[in-house]
């Protein structure tokens, strides 16, 4: 750590960062004057502020510079630090309804969410271990408890012990890596790591001991297998919101603090660091996709596409040390990715809420049957979630997966882009199914009783042709249904049932959509709240604008890796 | 003056037995001391690094510091969400928290 005068110190780098930590406590002091409803007035404080931050660290762009000398704040920083902000007020969009709906106390909840985008923004600065350490131990401090949120929920808080238990295990041989590199080198910053594994100190045990140690802390912070394993029962059990948090912007500050570790400090050892991470890049893809093909439980199967997510990712790291400009197109192909996913994820958990927040809480897939007609707005924002997910063009996951593995191939690394290709055409199958599910099957529970309407209808069609029992038939089949909010909103026999509804009212396309339910049952369907079409619609504005028009974030994300390999 | 390599034996082994400690115990509180066993062999190899090996610095002391109390952070916040799971369960063997597997 060098030696400052904190006199000298150029505040005005950290703005944003003062202004998110007031705002934690902003957030947590309003707790105590609010109550009721009140705590949508402290989300709404809490956008503000965020939306207030990232201006402030946008007016820091172009400025390459350090604080301290421990926290760099460059473009790449910039950039990551608005990517959290961003993804911090897209969770509060979607956190109004879960909060209020889920939660006993739901106004601290918004406090210790800014608290996890402040230590996610220090990780993208921190250009030291142990201030990388303290950021992420903040970040993580803050997960445990979101995760752990929902008191009396027993996945929750089954999530929360596992979560906190095998973090802190990692986060304990984390630290006992950097404190063996500290013993090898007898510094922490990045830039005198990189100086002495230069010399004789790189083939010592104990600096290639400590850097094992902080691989694998830092490859359990992104979920890259096999260091995953907490990641789908703590995505399982934490309320939905948070497990959008967790997926997108924990796993964007692992990786922000990853690619600024491998490229500021471990550029000597470039060789066997680029082929561990296309080794963990290749297994984390693979199994992330292969396991996803089994799994019955929607955020469960949203787990393990994370893990494969990441594992795209992760192969543009593995292309950072290519000659030549090719490394800057992969650094910016992952910086892409990350901000694609960041909306995607956001839009498919968005859809995933509005379903949980009427339906009780329920989250496996067969529960989603039948959503594209009680609630079309969801499915769709779902529906484009997922084949943004596949890397479908006109979706932003085409552009961001083509940014991504053409540097990689270009890096001699074709095997490893033959690979990601093949994994993404298996998990076209389970995103397709979840697709079909929502689309085209009925709600549970509505074939029993379609084929007792039918043969009641039919019964009642031959012997007396009379409309009045074949109303009383129906009405006694609806009895059967049961009772969960839910199912009982689904369409009732689309088509045997065509002839004894009334005719439809509406423009065509509502018609469609709703022919054959029962008069009462007709659009509009699931209400979504305000808050949470606001936050769903900015998620889809993304996909789509990062998938037709990428050039701005193109633009953006290629001066953020111009920063990071700046000499 | 103790040389540097007892010292790294001794926090190896300490570590070590935290890592034991974890995979083997099957009580969370017993789990999160192991670990707090496994963060105190990082604090003494940073005081240890710091005075033998860096005599002119003060930072390994520094970073010390700074462990010990994310270490007393953590078990803080861990002691509570097991205090959480206790009430709604009345059992703390990890092998009994077994809701979501695979």
């Amino acid at each position: 750590m060098p030696n400052f005068d904190p006199a000298t110190l150029d505040y005005v780098l950290l703005a944003p960062q003062f202004i998110v930590t007031g705002l934690i406590f902003v957030c947590l002091s309003l707790d105590l004057m609010v109550y009721g409803r009140g705590h949508r007035f402290i989300g709404w404080v809490a956008i503000m502020g965020l939306a207030v931050g990232i201006g402030a660290q946008a007016s820091l762009w172009g400025v390459r510079s350090s604080f301290a000398g421990v926290l760099r704040v460059d473009d790449y920083s910039n950039l990551f630090n608005i990517i959290f902000m961003a993804a911090g007020i897209g969770v509060v969009f979607l956190s109004f309804d879960y909060a209020e709906r889920f939660f006993t106390q739901p106004g601290e909840f918004y406090a210790f969410l800014v608290a996890g985008v402040l230590g996610m923004g220090l990780m993208a600065q921190a250009q030291e271990l142990l201030t990388a350490y303290i950021a992420l131990e903040l970040l993580s401090f803050s997960s445990y408890v979101l995760v752990s949120y929902a008191k009396t929920n027993l996945k929750s808080n089954e999530a929360g012990l596992k979560y906190i238990i095998l973090g802190s295990f990692s986060s304990a041989i984390l630290l006992y890596g950097v404190s063996l590199l500290f013993g090898a080198v007898g510094s922490t910053m990045f830039p005198d790591i990189r100086a002495a594994l230069d010399t004789s100190v790189a083939t010592s045990a104990v600096a290639q001991i400590a850097l094992l140690m902080i691989t694998a802390g830092l490859a359990f912070k992104v979920a890259a297998v096999p260091f995953h394993m907490y990641s789908p029962d703590v995505y399982e059990g934490a309320p939905t919101p948070i497990t959008a948090f967790l997926s997108v912007a924990s796993k964007a500050a692992g990786f922000a603090l990853t690619m600024r570790f491998v490229v500021m400090a471990l550029w000597p050892l470039r060789g066997p660091v680029s082929d561990v991470i296309a080794f963990l890049a290749v297994l984390t893809m693979t199994l992330g996709n292969v396991v996803a093909l089994r799994q019955t439980n929607m955020k469960r199967l949203m787990a393990y596409s994370s893990i494969a997510q990441a594992g795209y990712a992760l192969i543009g790291v593995a292309a950072f040390f290519a000659v030549g400009d090719i490394a800057e197109q992969a650094s910016r192909g992952v910086i892409l990715q990350l901000i694609g996913y960041l909306f995607t994820t956001l839009a498919a958990f968005g859809g995933i809420i509005a379903f949980q927040v009427v339906a009780d809480g329920r989250e496996n897939i067969s529960d989603l049957a039948g959503l594209s007609r009680r609630s079309p707005f969801a499915a769709f924002a779902i529906m484009s979630a997922l084949f943004s997910l596949a890397g479908m063009p006109i979706f932003s996951g085409f552009m961001t997966k083509l940014f991504l593995f053409a540097p990689v191939a270009r890096a001699d690394l074709l095997w490893l882009v033959a690979i990601a290709v093949l994994n993404s055409t298996i998990s076209l199958y389970y995103y397709l199914q979840v697709i079909r599910v929502m689309y085209s099957e009925s709600p549970a529970g509505v074939t029993a009783l379609n084929a007792s309407a039918v043969a009641a209808i039919k019964a009642a069609s031959i012997h007396h042709e009379e409309p009045v029992l074949v109303g009383a038939a129906v009405a006694h089949g609806s009895a059967h249904v049961p009772d969960n909010h839910g199912s009982s909103h689904g369409s009732h026999g689309a088509e045997s049932l065509d002839d004894v509804a009334p005719a439809s009212l509406g423009p065509w396309w509502r018609r469609r959509l709703t022919d054959g339910m029962e008069p009462e049952l007709r659009f509009p369907i699931d209400p979504i709240s305000i808050e949470l079409r606001i936050g769903i619609t900015l998620a889809l504005a993304g996909i789509f604008a990062l998938g037709l028009y990428p050039a701005p974030f193109v633009n953006l994300a290629y001066d953020a890796s111009k920063a990071l390999f700046a000499k | 003056m103790v040389p540097i390599e007892h010292i790294m034996v001794f926090t190896g082994a300490l570590f070590c037995i935290g890592v034991y400690g974890v995979m083997a115990r099957r009580n969370a509180v017993l789990v999160l001391m192991a670990i707090e066993l496994m963060l105190n062999a990082v604090a003494i190899n940073l005081v240890a690094f710091g005075t033998l090996v860096y005599p002119g610095q003060i930072n390994g002391m520094v970073f010390a510091i700074f462990v010990v109390t994310i270490a007393a952070a953590e078990l803080g916040l861990g002691l509570a969400i097991v205090l959480r799971v206790y009430r709604m369960r009345s059992s703390i063997n990890v092998d009994d928290i077994d809701l979501m597997r695979w």
